[in-house]
């Protein structure tokens, strides 16, 4: 038998105690599962695969100041004594490095502007014949650059006239599946698609359009660009360390700078997100432990302030278990009304920061989830000064105080 | 009798070290914690000019043709085009505006004590440094002549002075930004905030430019930002010239207006100025718009602070709201326990105001104790914020504004929990607890 | 210079009414020494209580020092208290964390008086009292007689004219409640009016008045000098 109605009654009676308890699970429950929810998004998006080999691969920048060579012959020198260092698997010159942050990209047209027609977000990449190999991503569908279609020139009026795209792209602007070998436009110029890459991502994660990605035969060497470069696994701290002086020998009058790696390139763009986890994570241990202590305190204070009524309890026939089951009772009580509350609360919450931020609709299961969590958090909490309420000898009921 | 009550709370506390401890550790982590998300959101919304703020605007205008549209909340562009910037700053009104870009350089001494390095630039007027407060060390900012001639002239922050000079005078002297040689007309001293307020672009606690040069270098070197660079209609562009006679916007503007009258003329101004364009085919608009914000206003409408910042601190007062439940009901149990020495005390003498202030003397320490522990562990909060995100550093610290928030909030925090059981405490009849013992 | 006229206390409960005093007389003059004794519950320590303004009364009128008790708010009761009445308790009811020296100086605080005359009172008191050298001890380092004798230094610290005890022996063998006692009058024949409520019938014989509170009403010993005697004898045996 559940002696519930006597556990209400005492409850009454120590309304404050209650009523704190009470509050404290419920912001609990709606902090933590707010919480734990937008952990979980953040994860996933920090997880998720972005088709690159990314500790193999690695980027450098360089600012070339000096005036007295070609830059485009500069750089296929550059680019070949690159390919031959040991340890190197292929480099290719790029305008923009993937996951970095840093990068161009432009709606693609279906018609010719100005004609009006759809147009698809795309990040872009320029780069030769090496670029998929350097990036370490594999055509799905179609063929890569052709030597004689990679545009090498200084001249803004010669474009080259195919692309290679990811696969979200091409499905995008293309739903019917026929993407290979349609033209797209980039302003009036046509690209014709002829390979498809199954996945690759562009320069910003966080972009509406994260996978689409279009990669041009065009080198247009400037004075500041970017390099990638591929290394046999286990072999690019070495690289890293060699590839400026070995460049810089080649020709001096340049500045080397962020010789980064593709993972602490996509860390440094995620930072942000790291640290949102890390702080929710901290919050929700620290939140969840020193609900447990305010429990687990207040339990005792409430045991010791009823030693002698639990005394006289177990004087008059209560057994052990019939003291623990008393304070699980109670306890299961307060905090099922602390969940309704927090429960409410949390989905309360849930909206407001989906109308205030930029943050996913909270899941029901999440709050569920946490309510649960919470509950049996309670009752470990109560058990230990329950059975030391058990343990109260039957005789401090007759010795008076 | 205060110091008296200070004593007694120190013993009181040192009677029950187990609920002390956990008292000011649950204090400690709540306001440790509330005061990590807090110290990052101050810094990241404190106001960088403060005696000016309201006096520095930035305009927008809308260029784009109806039915465009772009990223921003009113969907008006963030940044100006080239000739737009170009006209607003050669007005003749208002007397201070200032239009720039982020560019980027190779420095380096024609000498090899000093290895080449990237610089990066602002490209700007000379007003700048008066819009901006800034105070000059050695010279001063480029002349109207200088200026007109598109000389290669700089202006460099001490930090580069430096560097490159060891902190001597280096007016006059020789420094190269890719090949083309400049010449130093002044020095800068260090900016007065950590955010590059004037430019939020490309993350607004980057640190500001060491070098500035002339705006009019823009056309004249065909200078092409370090920033974004954003368009909304197809044009062909093959050069630096197209790009600034474009409808591509890529430049920063801003202007200073001293009073309701100056800004509510120079809106009045804008308009006549787009009227005026729309003679040359361009603002294809049923209605005209622009945009006029304060700094303040600017950095608000930017989001300059982060939302999962925002949504930190909420979190972290709500968490700092359960340690108060939770040292509200330690308290309780605590001063309850106390009421038959409460009862010898007022039938000694003390009034219920004085056993009342014992007793929020008390939860005051405990606050203060945990305040200053919770500093400690803000601190170490904030250098796990500074591990995780380097861009964050100079944001990740506690000014003497949140060192001192740290106990006041602790201590206001503490007594709001302690009001009512040293209310509770003070009430109770002394009679009941003098019979027994 | 107290005087209860018609004084009743009715505590209110769910269900019950109990009348703890009712329509209450008593006049204490000047320098009395009386003893209090009654059956339990019969409203001995309420009676005290309210003498000590430790807790208002439901009717009647209360006079001390010509001062209507009735009328003062909590704060000015608790400054009369302070100024003018002393209490003893049976349990002592020392502060357990403050040593000797420091209980006693708990009234002389709360009064503001200056350090160093608190320090002065202090030393003659617990000097009185016989502890003098025990200033730096923990009441639980005391025995029981000591400790109620610290109890009536702190009382006497604030040379109160007005004494209330409450079973000052209750917890005490016989011959540290003699000696307790003999301090009780003592302090009387130094000027100091003293209430005692006593269980002890020797004790209350030692007292020059002796009233009886018999259902929250009070029957006036002296008046029947001859059956005090056989009167005490029934309480005890009540």
């Amino acid at each position: 038998m559940l002696e519930i109605k006597p556990i209400i009654n005492a409850l009454r009676r120590s309304k404050v105690g209650a009523i704190l308890l009470l509050i404290q699970i419920a912001i609990t429950t709606a902090i933590v599962s707010n919480a734990a929810f937008i952990i979980q998004d953040r994860m996933t998006y920090l997880q998720q695969e972005t088709g690159y080999p990314e500790q193999d691969i690695f980027s450098i920048t360089v600012m070339t100041y000096g005036k007295d060579r070609d830059l485009s012959q500069q750089f296929e020198e550059d680019e070949a004594l690159l390919r031959n260092l040991p340890g190197v698997v292929d480099a290719a010159l790029s305008n923009a490095v993937p996951l970095s942050g840093s990068g161009s990209a432009s709606g693609m047209g279906l018609k010719p502007a100005p004609e009006p027609g759809r147009n698809v977000r795309a990040g872009y990449l320029f780069g030769d014949a090496h670029m998929l190999n350097t990036l370490g991503v594999e055509l799905r569908e179609g063929r890569n650059f052709a030597p004689d279609e990679v545009i090498v020139t200084q001249d803004p009026g010669k474009v080259p006239n195919v692309a290679i795209a990811s696969s979200t792209f091409v499905e995008e602007a293309y739903p019917d599946g026929d993407g290979l070998g349609k033209l797209m436009y980039m302003g009036d110029k046509p690209f014709k698609i002829i390979g498809i890459v199954d996945k690759m991502k562009g320069p910003w994660l966080k972009d509406d359009r994260p996978d689409n990605v279009v990669i041009f035969p065009y080198i247009k060497a400037e004075t500041y660009q970017h390099i990638i470069i591929r290394t046999e696994p286990g072999q690019r701290a070495a690289v890293m360390q060699a590839v400026e002086d070995k460049l810089l020998a080649a020709y001096d009058k340049r500045v080397f700078t962020n010789v980064i790696t593709l993972d602490e390139n996509k860390r440094q763009y995620n930072a942000s997100d790291t640290l949102m986890l890390r702080m929710l994570m901290v919050l929700i241990v620290v939140l969840v432990a020193i609900t447990a202590l305010g429990i687990f305190g207040l339990t005792l204070f409430n045991i010791s302030k009823r030693t002698r009524q639990i005394g006289t309890r177990r004087a008059l026939g209560a057994r052990k278990s019939d003291i623990i089951r008393y304070f699980l009772v109670e306890n299961t009580l307060i905090c099922s009304g602390g969940l309704m509350i927090g429960c409410t609360a949390a989905v309360f919450m849930g909206q407001q920061l989906l109308q205030r931020f930029s943050l996913p609709a909270l899941e029901l299961q999440y709050v569920a989830g946490t309510a649960i969590m919470v509950l049996v958090m309670t009752l470990v909490a109560v058990i230990f000064p329950a059975r030391r309420a058990a343990q109260i000898s039957p005789s401090v009921a007759t010795r008076s105080i | 009798m205060f110091l008296h009550y200070i004593d007694l709370g120190w013993r009181s506390l040192r009677r029950t070290p187990l609920v002390s401890f956990l008292m000011v550790l649950a204090i400690a982590l709540g306001i440790g914690i509330t005061m990590t998300s807090l110290s990052v959101y101050h810094m990241m919304s404190m106001d960088p000019i403060e005696h000016k703020s309201s006096r520095l605007f930035h305009p927008q205008l809308q260029t784009m043709d109806d039915g465009e549209e772009t990223w921003s909340e009113d969907n008006l562009p963030y940044q100006l085009t080239y000739q737009d910037a170009k006209n607003l700053a050669d007005a003749p009104y208002p007397e201070h505006k200032a239009a720039m870009l982020r560019t980027g350089f190779t420095l380096h001494m024609d000498n090899s004590e000093i290895r080449p390095f990237i610089q990066n630039t602002r490209v700007t007027h000379s007003d700048f440094f008066t819009l901006f407060d800034l105070s000059f060390i050695y010279g001063s900012a480029w002349t109207q002549e200088q200026a007109d001639a598109a000389s290669p002239v700089a202006v460099i922050s001490e930090q580069l002075n430096q560097k490159l000079f060891g902190g001597e005078n280096s007016v006059g002297r020789q420094i190269y930004l890719d090949d083309t040689s400049f010449r130093i007309v002044g020095v800068i001293a260090p900016w007065q905030t950590h955010m590059k307020f004037y430019d939020v672009n490309n993350g607004a606690f980057n640190s500001q430019e060491d070098l500035y040069i002339p705006f009019s270098l823009i056309a004249a070197m065909d200078i092409n930002t370090w920033g974004n660079s954003n368009g909304w209609k197809f044009q062909n562009i093959r050069s630096m010239k197209d790009k600034r006679q474009s409808e591509i916007f890529w430049l920063q503007f801003w202007v200073q207006l001293d009073d309701e009258a100056a800004v509510s003329q120079y809106g009045d101004y804008l308009m006549s100025y787009m009227a005026e364009q729309q003679k040359f085919g361009r603002f294809n608009r049923e209605q005209l718009e622009y945009g006029l914000r304060d700094v303040n206003a600017w950095l608000d409408y930017r989001n300059v602070v982060s939302e999962d910042n925002e949504v930190l601190v909420a979190l972290s007062f709500m968490f700092l709201a359960v340690c108060l439940a939770n040292i509200l009901g330690l308290l309780l149990a605590k001063f309850m326990r106390r009421a038959p020495e409460v009862g010898v005390r007022r039938a000694l003498g003390a009034s219920k105001r004085q056993v009342f202030l014992q007793h929020i003397i008390e939860v005051s320490m405990l606050g203060l104790i945990g305040g200053l522990m919770g500093i400690g562990i803000a601190q170490l909060g904030l250098w796990g914020v500074r591990l995780t995100q380097e861009y964050y550093s100079p944001l990740a610290t506690m000014d003497l504004t949140m060192l001192l928030s740290a106990p006041v909030i602790a201590i206001s925090a503490c007594v709001i929990a302690g009001l009512y059981p040293a209310w509770l405490v003070c009430r109770t009849t002394p009679a009941t607890y003098l019979k027994t013992q | 210079m107290l005087i209860m006229k018609n004084v009743s206390k009715v505590y209110q409960t769910e269900m019950v009414q109990t009348h703890a005093l009712r329509d209450f007389d008593l006049e204490v003059k000047e320098g009395e020494f009386i003893a209090v004794t009654g059956p339990s519950g019969s409203g001995k320590t309420t009676f005290l209580n309210i003498a000590g303004m430790l807790e208002p009364y439901t009717s009647g009128e209360y006079m001390l020092d010509d001062v209507n008790v009735g009328k003062l708010s909590d704060n000015q009761r608790a400054d009369l208290r302070n100024q003018k009445i002393g209490f003893i308790f049976q349990g002592f009811n020392l502060i357990p964390d403050l040593n000797l020296y420091e209980n006693v100086e708990v009234p002389l605080r709360y009064r503001g008086i200056k350090a160093a005359e608190r320090k002065k009172r202090i030393e003659s008191c617990l000097e009185q009292v016989g502890l003098g050298s025990r200033a730096k001890h923990l009441p639980q380092q005391l025995s029981g007689g000591q400790q109620q004798r610290v109890a009536i230094a702190r009382a006497l610290a604030g040379e109160p004219r007005f004494l209330l005890a409450d079973e000052p022996t209750g917890n005490l063998d016989s011959l540290m409640a003699r000696q307790v006692m003999e301090l009780l009058e003592q302090i009387n024949r130094d000027g100091a009016t003293i209430v005692m409520v006593t269980h002890d019938p020797e004790l209350a014989r030692r007292a020059p008045r002796n009233i009886q509170i018999v259902d929250g009403q009070v029957a006036d010993l002296t008046l029947y000098q001859g059956v005090a005697g056989q009167t005490d004898r029934q309480v005890v045996g009540g």
